[in-house]
């Protein structure tokens, strides 16, 4: 059978570099395809070729049988090959019929005017069919995140007979800012879409994508290196695809895990926001790790944002070496010692106009300048350290943000609160949307900064992340502790302890 | 492997073209002396648009920049040897009116930040507040400067330029080692990128927001101080125009009105620009009906040479 | 009983206002108001200086309206004092812009309240058509006194000479005549006297000051004299020859008669200026106003060259400028049209 999509032989050059080297992908009808590898594989400049954004220098993609070039991700949408990304393309400030039917509009008007009941009542079908239970004439800002994702692929679905061809729905990194219940939810919808419709999902997690897909594509370094159907895969060996090496130490790091601290650092008595976590209360040493579990609304992220100065508690205390704290600003709690990776690393973490050591040395600016006057040398030297340090792949202390792959920004925030010297790091999903290379470098920096006697809150990716780098771990439901449990190396709790006190 | 940002360089480009130009159509414009009177009428725009580029860089904006001057050149003429007051400070008058521009820029700056207000609104209020005081001072009548040594500060000489020019060069100095060499300058373009992250970031936002428009306050005092000097009277219609020039200069040299890029540099070359389009207009004999039209034109295409558009997504 | 008076005023008008009555006559208690442009300029300033001058000799309540350069603004002021007066007010009005005139006029006929306008009204609005609430219309002759300034300029060059003119906005009244009877005086020396160049700078002396940089550029000594239609430009283009040490050695001249013309002129750095009497506009406009509301006069009576007249601008030279300074510049009250020139003239 002839497949939907087809890339023959596709080479794609930037200067300097062949991000991708006669690459051969296929995409059956009703099949789903998982396409894993590491950042920099070539991932995200198929991803940009599949929509218009780049062409290709030489090779051939077909879509249908026929020779396709889409100009723009809309012209490749009109041809039925559709794309949810991790960054949401949902305007906030329209509402979900509005979104799911944004410039198509044409099929809902009357008389030059849109038949708002018709378009609600057409986007009543979509949301169906990715079980999602909201009013189409809701506004999408007050949908929390996992809802806005769905609504994202409601609209890619809203295709379904809308045009002649079969459709192909890419999904890239869809689950990464989901909790379990959802991924499992969209796993059930990637399940009925296959009735419909061709999917490629990419992905980080190896697990899902294995359970997910049909077969896998393994890229590296801009070719294929490994393709497989799912039954045949095990999860090391699409590692060491991925890697192109063994994985040559235990993935957490336990081997360093700390068992003994330094003096007590950090003390939470009581802290409380109304309606979102209640008499939160726990103690914190310097070296210790502290996992913060919980689902989505458990108040984790709230009790984060919390000591990151971005929401004011509404009642208890907050003791940093024994003196109470007050975190109404963002200042405040930096000043306090708290060093916040915020999990909206785009958004949040970085300010992609300027440069790599001007992102490190953001919060220590005392430290480098004399009256206002910036110390340049000192700077630039304490910068190229931490890039050495942490294999942050630059060119130079003065490249700018952007420039940079997702780990090795997040490496540059990290960097930033340890060259600040925080007391407590405050990490909100440190390794959200970084490819495993990069991740196991977070995860050898997180045990760095352990030896060092930084104190640290860690609200994991994954359940398994939490379990295999904290010492402890408080599990949260409904904006209460539900559990405490010890994560001593040997003695780790399993997932399933944990999820029975998460729901 | 740093490469040339080509596209920060087009104002100079547009520059040079525009002064090809017009030296094609009037070979008088390469004259030394229209040199020398190009950069005189240069000096107090030049001098504002140092306070406004950051203004500007940090995604705020100061509309108050003619009431300001307004009130900085009416308190200048006050405090010197004059035809209204009985004072005569002589140069002394200079801190008063700079100090004075500082505060106006602090109102602007503390109600922006406390009160939560849009700079595009407090800094408009606050310059007619400005102009309101200027006239109400003064019943609107001019205050006129006799004191001839301290219109020396733009009339006299000083290595055969005048010396408004090199105030304006001064200015630009200290502007361009605020914007490179301290922290101020950093945090202004943090801000100006992405406020978010630069508060997460402990950088005193409010702060440093205050301070910013309190320098802007200081370089309209200063423009203010030579206004009056140059025109050897200070009153409330003083600065007219000058808001115009100003906002114009800045985004013709390619500091982008969303925040974040551009340099103090570039907006001297942005005055450059709007003065000697001016200059060659009239040189030029381009007739009256026509000017504002082929000014509008120019500006538009300087900007659009400027700007980096395959970076701009959404355009507001 | 000035005090008094005004307050009881404003009593009547808030009972009258909240019982939603109005009441047509306040006996003697009538207000006086001047409206214009702004107060930051020294012509109103000065403009209302005379109408208050004018309010205290006869000790009535005095008020001045500001448009700010806006009509909606200038007219909802005019049409809140009519309503707050019952009607009961004489308003000397300088219009923002001229079809305002009309709409004023209008306002004033059907509260019984009178008006005298300043400078802009259409051509087609006669006060003799709106008896007896349009008092008169009042103006200077844009074009005779710009030809007479033109003619000192040009005695200043020696008669002959090229000369550059630096106009208002395009399309204002007064910047249009003032343009032409500049020209008009060119002509007359039958070529002696050229025109270089001719750039509006907006009224504005900045403008002014870089114009005339650009013209020592482009003309350089073949500038005998420098023309401006308004004070402001003409201090701007002296100061940039001022800048060149050109300052005194080309005669420049303005017009509207502002202290700081009047003090160039007597440095001999300037040629010459027109002194509108601003006092004399602003206390005599309410006097007349007063004078028809009082009955002391009959409008309908009057002749059309008693509503509609030009006041004197006085050309001030060198040699008349301590002259100036010194004239006895008192004028009486009940002299309604002593300083008229004569009837406005339609172009």
């Amino acid at each position: 059978m002839q497949p939907l999509l087809e890339l023959r032989k596709v080479t794609k050059e930037f200067p300097g570099v062949r991000a991708l080297d006669s690459v051969d992908l296929h995409v059956d009808r009703r099949e789903v395809v998982g396409l894993i590898g590491e950042n920099g594989a070539g991932k995200s400049t198929l991803v940009k070729i599949l929509a218009g954004i780049h062409r290709i220098d030489s090779g051939s993609m077909l879509f249908d049988g026929s020779p396709a070039s889409f100009r723009s991700p809309r012209d490749a949408f009109n041809h039925g090959l559709t794309m949810v990304f991790q960054e949401q393309s949902i305007i906030p400030t329209l509402t979900v019929a509005e979104n799911i039917f944004l410039g198509r509009e044409q099929e809902f008007l009357r008389f030059g005017v849109i038949d708002k009941r018709a378009m609600n009542a057409a986007a009543e079908v979509e949301l169906a069919k990715v079980h999602l239970d909201c009013n189409p004439a809701t506004k999408c800002a007050s949908l929390d995140f996992a809802a806005r994702q769905m609504v994202e692929i409601a609209k890619a679905l809203s295709l379904d007979g809308r045009i002649d061809s079969d459709i192909v729905i890419l999904l890239d990194e869809p689950t990464s800012v989901l909790e379990r219940q959802e991924i499992d939810l969209l796993f059930e919808i990637i399940k009925e879409l296959k009735a419909k419709a061709s999917i490629i999902f990419i992905s980080h997690r190896l697990d899902e994508v294995l359970q997910v897909s049909d077969r896998v594509y393994v890229l590296r370094d801009g070719a294929v290196v490994h393709e497989t159907a799912s039954t045949e895969a095990t999860i090391t060996g699409l590692h060491e695809h991925m890697v192109g090496r063994q994985l040559d130490h235990e993935y957490y790091r336990e081997n360093k895990q700390r068992e003994l601290f330094g003096e007590s650092v950090l003390s939470v008595r009581n802290l409380t926001i109304e309606g979102e976590f209640r008499n939160l209360s726990f103690d914190l040493a310097e070296g210790q790790i502290l996992g913060i579990a919980g689902v989505v609304g458990s108040g984790r992220e709230s009790f984060a944002r919390c000591l990151g100065g971005l929401l004011p508690p509404s009642n208890g205390e907050i003791l940093v070496d024994g003196k109470p704290v007050r975190l109404n600003q963002p200042h405040q709690a930096v000043l306090a010692g708290f060093g916040f990776v915020p999990s909206e690393r785009k958004s949040e973490g970085i300010v992609t106009g300027l440069s790599v050591s001007e992102n490190m040395t953001l919060a220590a600016g005392d430290r480098f300048s004399r009256f206002g006057f910036i110390k340049f040398e000192q700077e630039r030297t304490e910068c190229q350290r931490w890039i050495d340090r942490l294999r942050i792949r630059t060119p130079s202390t003065k490249t700018p943000m952007q420039s940079l792959s997702g780990g090795n920004q997040q490496k540059v925030v990290l960097s930033k609160w340890q060259i600040f010297g925080s007391k407590v790091a405050v990490l909100d999903h440190p390794t959200r949307g970084i490819d495993v290379g990069a991740k196991e470098d977070v995860y050898e920096l997180i045990r760095e900064m352990a030896d060092q006697g930084v104190a640290i809150i860690l609200l994991g990716d994954t359940l398994e992340e939490v379990i295999g780098l904290s010492n402890s771990i408080l599990v949260l439901k409904d904006g209460e502790v539900s559990a405490k449990f010890q994560a001593p190396v040997g003695a780790k709790p399993d997932q399933i302890e944990l999820i029975s006190k998460m729901v | 492997m740093e490469s040339i940002n080509w596209r920060a360089l087009a104002p100079i480009g547009v520059f040079f073209l525009l002064c090809i130009v017009i030296a094609i159509f009037s070979p008088n414009f390469l004259s030394v002396s229209n040199a020398v009177r190009i950069l005189n009428a240069s000096a107090i725009p030049v001098v504002l648009v140092m306070g406004a580029t950051f203004v500007i860089l940090m995604g705020s904006i100061d509309l108050s920049v003619e009431g300001i001057v307004a009130l900085c050149a009416v308190v200048t003429a006050s405090l010197v040897l004059n035809d209204t007051f009985s004072a005569n400070l002589g140069f002394w008058a200079i801190p008063f009116a700079v100090l004075a521009g500082g505060i106006i820029g602090a109102a602007n700056g503390a109600t922006h930040v406390f009160l939560k207000v849009p700079s595009f609104m407090v800094t408009l209020g606050i310059g007619f507040v400005c102009l309101g005081i200027a006239t109400a001072a003064l019943g609107g009548f001019p205050v006129r400067i006799s004191d001839r040594g301290f219109r020396a500060l733009t009339l006299g000489r000083t290595l055969g330029l005048p010396n408004g020019i090199w105030l304006a060069a001064a200015a630009v100095f200290v502007a361009y080692v605020i914007q490179e060499r301290t922290r101020l300058g950093r945090y202004v373009y943090a801000i100006g990128t992405d406020e978010i992250t630069a508060r997460q970031s402990g950088v005193p936002v409010e702060r440093t927001r205050i301070l910013v428009f309190v320098l802007a306050g200081f370089f309209s005092g200063l423009a203010g101080v030579m206004a009056a000097a140059q025109l050897g009277q200070g009153h409330a219609l003083i600065a007219s125009g000058r808001l115009f020039t100003t906002i114009t200069a800045v985004v013709v040299g390619g500091t982008a009105l969303s925040g974040g890029v551009g340099s103090v540099l570039n907006s001297v070359v942005g005055v450059l620009i709007v003065i000697v389009l001016t200059n060659g207009m009239v040189l030029m004999g381009v007739p009256p009906f026509v000017q504002q039209g082929v000014q509008g034109f120019l500006i538009i295409v300087a900007v659009t040479l400027a700007l980096d558009r395959r970076q701009l997504l959404v355009v507001k | 009983m000035g005090k008094l008076a005004h307050d009881s005023v404003l009593l009547a008008a808030a009972a009258a206002l909240s019982s939603g009555i109005y009441t047509a006559s306040f006996a003697d208690d009538m207000t006086l108001a001047i409206s214009m442009r702004s107060l930051s300029n020294p012509y109103h300033a000065t403009f209302a200086r005379g109408g208050e001058e004018f309010a205290k000799s006869v000790g009535l309540p005095f008020e001045v309206l500001v448009t700010e350069g806006n009509s909606e603004k200038g007219l909802a002021d005019i049409r809140a004092l009519i309503a707050r007066t019952g009607g009961n007010v004489c308003i000397n009005v300088d219009p923002n812009d001229s079809p305002d005139a009309a709409t004023i006029v209008e306002e004033a006929e059907g509260a019984g309240a009178y008006v005298v306008t300043q400078w802009n009204k259409p051509d087609d609005l006669h006060p003799w058509d709106h008896n007896p609430n349009y008092v008169a219309h009042m103006s200077f002759s844009g074009v005779g006194t710009s030809k007479e300034i033109t003619n000192a300029l040009i005695d200043a060059m020696g008669g002959e000479g090229g000369i550059v003119a630096i106009g208002g906005i395009l399309s204002n009244v007064p910047a249009i005549e003032r343009k032409l009877g500049m020209e008009q005086a060119v002509a007359d020396t039958d070529g002696k006297v050229q025109i270089l160049d001719f750039q509006p700078a907006d009224w504005n002396e900045t403008k002014a000051f870089e114009i005339m940089q650009a013209w020592l550029t482009r003309y350089g000594d073949e500038i005998k004299g420098v023309w401006a239609a308004n004070d402001s430009m003409g201090i701007g283009a002296l100061e940039a020859l001022r800048q060149e040490g050109k300052a005194g050695s080309v005669p420049v001249t303005g017009i509207d008669g502002t202290e700081a013309a009047l003090s160039a002129i007597e440095a001999g750095e300037m040629a010459g200026t027109v002194a509108w009497d601003p006092m004399w506009t602003g206390g005599m406009g309410l006097s007349l106003c007063h004078a028809a509301a009082t009955g002391a006069i009959d409008v309908a009576a009057e002749p059309h060259e008693h509503r509609e007249f030009y006041g004197t601008g006085i050309v001030v030279t060198p040699a008349n400028i301590a002259d100036f300074r010194t004239r006895d510049a008192s004028f009486d009250y009940n002299d309604y049209w002593a300083k008229s020139t004569g009837q406005i003239q339609y172009q």
